[in-house]
């Protein structure tokens, strides 16, 4: 499979270069190597170039580390927003799923991550520092806890509660329920008791 | 190279997650007849997955599996027992993390260890009652060594069999327990313990997890047992465990909080 001592070097350097790239198996990351040897110079080029780029020209929010060309980004820069309420994400990608839902006009606060100390992944790993900056300067009067509702996301949760919740300001948790498309039978007990506990009135 | 897809059931302790690719997951999983072993989930992260929930760290769940070539699959999984106490309080999720941590560290795949499967559910169903969240570990420490081979040495001096009189005594991870004052000089680093807490490690040795749980040991003396236990742990695993850090740091942040919030 790997081929060892008979795919040249450079090849082997991008095929082990793609492989890191997560959801790249060993084989997914030969087809692209071989690929880009088919393509033309220019086709090259534009992808070092694009790979480049974004690490020239991204940086981390200073405010809300969410990924931005302009610092603080748009969100934060964003006047018509809510600045009392930041509502804590995983990931960037969680803003847009939260952007695409239409019901947040807050501020957003990105963590890259949640809490795995099994994985080595502390408090210190993820942006608290940050957060615990943001609130501490003043007029943050909501925390919402959108973190996945996994037990690390829980936990992550918590520990914001923790972390944040002796400066008084209000930390809450994003309702937790079935997903829709779920099926009531297949719900653990643990969802099943959130769902009910966050019921609302139809 | 043949296909053979068998179909088996098992059961066990959720240890630890490892997400691979768009949407699956490898699961480490602790069983009492089969001790560690690993399986990939397909497509669990997705929002409508069956398993979601029932395949989590902390569950203790049943399954059905499939040989697959090279990891086996998890087809169903259902939870016997879940830990809602301890998931929903971040000091006791943190501890509990630190024994699934454990008992991944302290053993290799395919080895039934009964007792130890037993003490890690008696210790997880011990947290999520309530029990002191700060004895609970310590036992588990002791126990855990002791099931894997790395019994500590509590009745006698550990480097010469000889008797213990009743006064403050080294422990000695590279020993492998107590130690006289003669056999100190060869015993390496340890740290002194004081009587108290040498009663309670012995009494840890004879007790159940319920008897000693029960105990009212002052907080000095729980902080003895440890840093000592710590040291034996850190000994044989030669690292610090990211889940020990993450218990000390909780301690830490709950200070830093308390300040933040008189200021
Ligand atoms: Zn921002
Ligand atoms: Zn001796």
């Amino acid at each position: 499979m790997s081929g060892s001592g008979g795919t040249p070097e450079p090849i082997a350097r991008l095929v082990e270069q793609f492989h890191r790239l997560p959801g790249i198996g060993p084989k997914s990351a030969q087809r692209l190597a071989y690929h880009i040897l088919r393509v033309g110079d220019d086709e090259a080029q534009a992808l070092a170039n694009a790979v480049l780029e974004v690490k020239r020209r991204i940086r981390l929010c200073s405010v809300c580390c969410y990924i931005t060309e302009h610092d603080p980004c748009n969100y934060c820069s964003d006047e018509r927003r809510d600045r009392s309420v930041v509502c804590v994400v995983e990931q960037a990608l969680d803003i847009s799923a939260i952007e695409r839902s239409g019901g947040y006009r807050g501020l957003y606060h990105v963590l890259h991550g949640v809490l795995n100390p099994m994985d080595g992944v502390g408090p210190e790993d993820l942006r608290f520092r940050e957060l615990l900056a943001r609130v501490q300067d003043g007029g943050v009067q909501e925390v919402i806890m959108a973190t996945n509702p996994s037990l690390e996301g829980e936990a992550t949760a918590m520990y914001a509660a923790k972390l944040l919740g002796p400066l008084g300001v209000r930390v809450t948790r994003l309702a937790r329920g079935l997903p829709s498309g779920a099926d009531l039978e297949y719900a653990d007990d643990v969802t099943l008791l959130r769902a009910l506990e966050g019921r609302q009135a139809v | 190279m043949s296909r053979e897809s068998r179909a088996y059931r098992t059961e066990g302790i959720v240890l630890r997650r490892r997400n691979i690719g768009e949407a699956d997951s490898i699961f480490v999983v602790f069983g009492e007849e089969r001790g560690k072993f690993e399986g990939v989930a397909r497509g669990i992260r997705k929002a409508r997955s069956r398993m979601r929930g029932h395949l989590e760290p902390l569950t203790f769940s049943r399954f059905l599996m499939a040989r697959g070539r090279n990891l086996d699959v998890f087809t169903q999984a259902e939870t016997v027992r879940s830990f809602p106490n301890v998931a929903a309080d971040l000091d006791r999720w943190a501890t509990a993390s630190y024994l699934l941590e454990l008992v991944d560290r302290f053993t290799v795949e395919h080895a039934p260890n009964r007792d130890l499967f037993h003490l890690l559910y008696a210790s997880l169903e011990s947290l999520d009652g309530g029990s002191a969240a700060d004895l609970v570990p310590r036992y588990f420490e002791l126990h855990v060594l002791a099931l894997t081979g790395f019994d500590v040495y509590l009745d006698g001096c550990a480097a010469c069999g000889g008797r213990l009189p009743p006064e403050n005594t080294l422990v000695a991870a590279a020993a492998g327990g107590l130690v006289c004052r003669q056999c100190r000089p060869e015993a390496g680093t340890g740290r002194l313990l004081s009587v108290p807490a040498i009663k309670v490690l012995r009494h840890a040795r004879r007790a159940s997890l319920p008897e000693f749980v029960a105990l009212r040991v002052p907080g000095a003396v729980v902080e003895e047992l440890r840093a000592a236990l710590g040291d034996f742990v850190r000994y044989h695993l030669e690292r610090e465990l990211g889940t020990a850090r993450f218990v000390e740091e909780l301690r830490a942040s709950g200070s830093i909080t308390a300040q933040n919030a008189d200021t």
